[in-house]
């Protein structure tokens, strides 16, 4: 991560420009992002971290597409995603961001693999090449004896493997991850980092909005947030 | 496919809730079913006995159908005359009704038709020979009581005591038929018309006549022609006598139709509930899906595929039950009185099944596609941040 003056040695992958995000709550205008500027590039693996409430998660969506500024502009890839449409941003998510939530939202139904298939399929990947990249990406996570388990069948940090996996499952440039480590313990909340690691020194940049100050330290890059603004 | 394998599946997440869904579904299918049935059964019925002895049209005396009161046609013979010298007339097979009674220690009541052996659509031998004279037909009623080919009977018209011996004839059972208009457990013969004239004191007479048309000709167009000519006959088409019953049984078709009505509103309600509460369940991996990219369309898609195949399970069972339950009706309402017992309330034609099947899918997918929308129309940001911890 680097300023919005800091010199361009690698791709840019986000450039948000002086981004706001307020909603109103039961009457309450609520300022959760407030005229946040940042940008990352590949390679990069940025923690977001600070308190609850701080707007970590919404900045965190803002980045993704996943959510739209009030005002300001956010720049994926070089596409200014604030101008595309809901289906347009749904397709720009599916092909360039990987997301994994707290909650792992995995379909409890699908196995492992059926889980880690789905953004391909949804892609327009053949039956067979999405299966052999999901076996792969299942291997890389370390779940290449698991693939033919449910999620209700395998353990938290498993769980959130899979949806690492997923997350990866289209090749996209940005792995987002919003309190990865949430519902993990200690020894397989560090596991998980040295997963990011791994896939960040293999080029995927990673940005997490984390409480984990283990997770955090691990980063590369780390960004303070106090009521939606940076710390400096 | 990926994403309707996991709409098959989740069917199998909540097993209890399914089956029940299903079973409810399928009950409301089998009363759609079943009303179709009955619907434009009586009417397809009707038609199909009307028409099974390749009669036509009827001919009964003016302002009344056949067999609805005790008038006869007068001068039946030149009538029949008449009617057969039309050239768009094949034949006439004239018909008398009668109650007699089966002389014996306690006489029992039989309905009696007289008919001309030769040209008749009244009943269908299943054994032996029609009546000529001095001969009489039986349904299977007397069959099963015991009479036999072969065996005697004495016939009597009601009346006094005086004219008794005039009125009485006795026959020889030539015959076994099943009579085609003949209620529930109605004793039935057949007889040679003049004989029951004689015996009922009505000569030249005749309850109905039975015309047959010339090929290529229509029903409708000659009976209208023939009424101009014979005022004083009633002159009916087939098709013009289904109509009449059916006005005359419309409170069926009214039945059907609302409690048809009322199964579909049942079916869209009962999917419709069992699909929001599970879509409710769901919100947040619905905005986690749309957070990784899967498309609005294939979300709902999705719900609908979940929906249609618990209807379609529901269909499976429904169509099945509904055949029983209107076997089981049919039994009942085979007794209804008055009406033929070869008329069926509950006709199955496979046109019938389609539309039952189509109207329960088509409620199912229907009720889920509320619910859905409203899913996929939530925000994603803010179902995440509602559903995270």
């Amino acid at each position: 991560m680097r300023s919005p003056q800091g010199a361009e040695r690698r791709r840019r992958l986000v450039e948000a420009r002086d981004v706001r995000r307020e909603y109103r709550l039961k009457g309450d205008l609520i300022e959760a992002v407030r005229g946040i500027s940042l940008e990352v590039d590949a390679g990069d693996f940025l923690a977001i971290v600070g308190p609850s409430g701080s707007g970590k998660s919404t900045l965190l969506h803002l980045l993704g597409a996943v959510d739209s500024p009030t005002s300001g502009a956010i720049y994926l890839d070089g596409s200014d995603v604030t101008a595309l449409s809901d289906s347009e941003r749904a397709r720009f998510r599916l092909e360039h961001v990987g997301l994994v939530f707290q909650r792992f939202h995995l379909l409890p139904m699908l196995t492992a693999l059926e889980n880690v298939e789905l953004p391909m399929a949804e892609a327009g990947l053949a039956r067979k090449e999405r299966e052999q990249r999901a076996k792969e990406l299942l291997t890389r996570v370390g779940l290449g004896e698991r693939m033919r388990h449910r999620p209700g069948e395998i353990s938290g940090g498993q769980r959130q493997r899979v949806a690492v996996a997923r997350a990866l499952a289209n090749r996209p440039a940005l792995l987002l991850a919003d309190e990865p480590t949430g519902e993990l313990d200690q020894s397989t909340s560090a596991e998980m980092l040295e997963l990011f690691q791994s896939l960040n020194e293999d080029g995927t940049a990673i940005v997490v909005a984390t409480h984990d100050l283990q997770l955090a330290a691990g980063a590369r890059q780390q960004l303070t947030l106090v009521d939606g603004k940076i710390r400096e | 496919m990926l994403i309707f394998r996991y709409s098959a599946r989740e069917l199998l997440r909540h097993p209890a809730r399914s089956l029940l869904a299903v079973l409810g579904v399928a009950v409301a299918c089998a009363m759609l079913l079943d009303m179709l049935m009955l619907g434009g059964g009586l009417n397809a019925s009707f038609r199909s006995l009307l028409t099974s002895a390749g009669y036509e049209l009827r001919v009964s005396p003016a302002g009344t159908l056949p067999f609805d009161t005790g008038a006869t046609i007068a001068d039946a013979d030149g009538v029949r005359s008449r009617l057969e010298a039309e050239p768009a007339v094949d034949a006439v097979a004239p018909v008398l009704g009668s109650n007699l009674l089966i002389e014996g220690d306690a006489p029992d009541r039989l309905f009696v038709l007289g008919v001309d052996p030769a040209e008749q659509g009244i009943y269908r031998l299943t054994s032996g020979r029609d009546p000529h004279d001095g001969g009489v037909v039986i349904g299977r009623e007397l069959s099963d009581a015991g009479l036999s080919i072969g065996d005697s009977i004495s016939l009597r018209a009601p009346g006094s005591f005086a004219e008794a011996g005039r009125r009485t004839g006795r026959f020889r059972v030539t015959g076994v038929a099943e009579f085609l208009y003949a209620s529930s457990g109605e004793r039935s013969a057949a007889v040679a018309l003049p004989t029951l004239a004689r015996l009922t004191d009505q000569p030249d007479r005749a309850s109905l006549m039975m015309v047959r048309l010339t090929e290529g000709q229509n029903p409708d167009s000659v009976a209208a022609a023939l009424r101009l000519r014979h005022p004083e006959l009633e002159i009916a088409s087939v098709g013009q006598l289904v109509e009449t019953a059916a006005r005359r049984l419309s409170y069926f078709r009214q039945l059907a139709a609302i409690l048809g009505t009322v199964s579909l509103v049942v079916t869209t309600l009962l999917i419709g509930t069992i699909m929001a509460i599970s879509i409710n369940d769901r919100y947040g991996t619905i905005a986690a899906l749309r957070a990784i990219g899967i498309s609005k369309r294939s979300i709902v898609a999705a719900f609908l595929v979940e929906s249609l195949l618990l209807c379609l399970l529901a269909a499976g069972v429904g169509l099945g039950l509904g055949l029983v339950v209107a076997e089981q009706l049919e039994r009942i309402l085979s007794d209804f009185p008055g009406l033929p017992s070869a008329i069926r309330f509950f006709v199955f034609e496979p046109d019938r099944l389609a539309w039952a099947a189509a109207g329960v899918l088509l409620a199912g997918v229907g009720a889920a596609l509320v619910p859905a929308i409203r899913a996929m129309n939530a925000p994603i940001a803010a179902t995440l941040h509602r559903e995270e911890p």
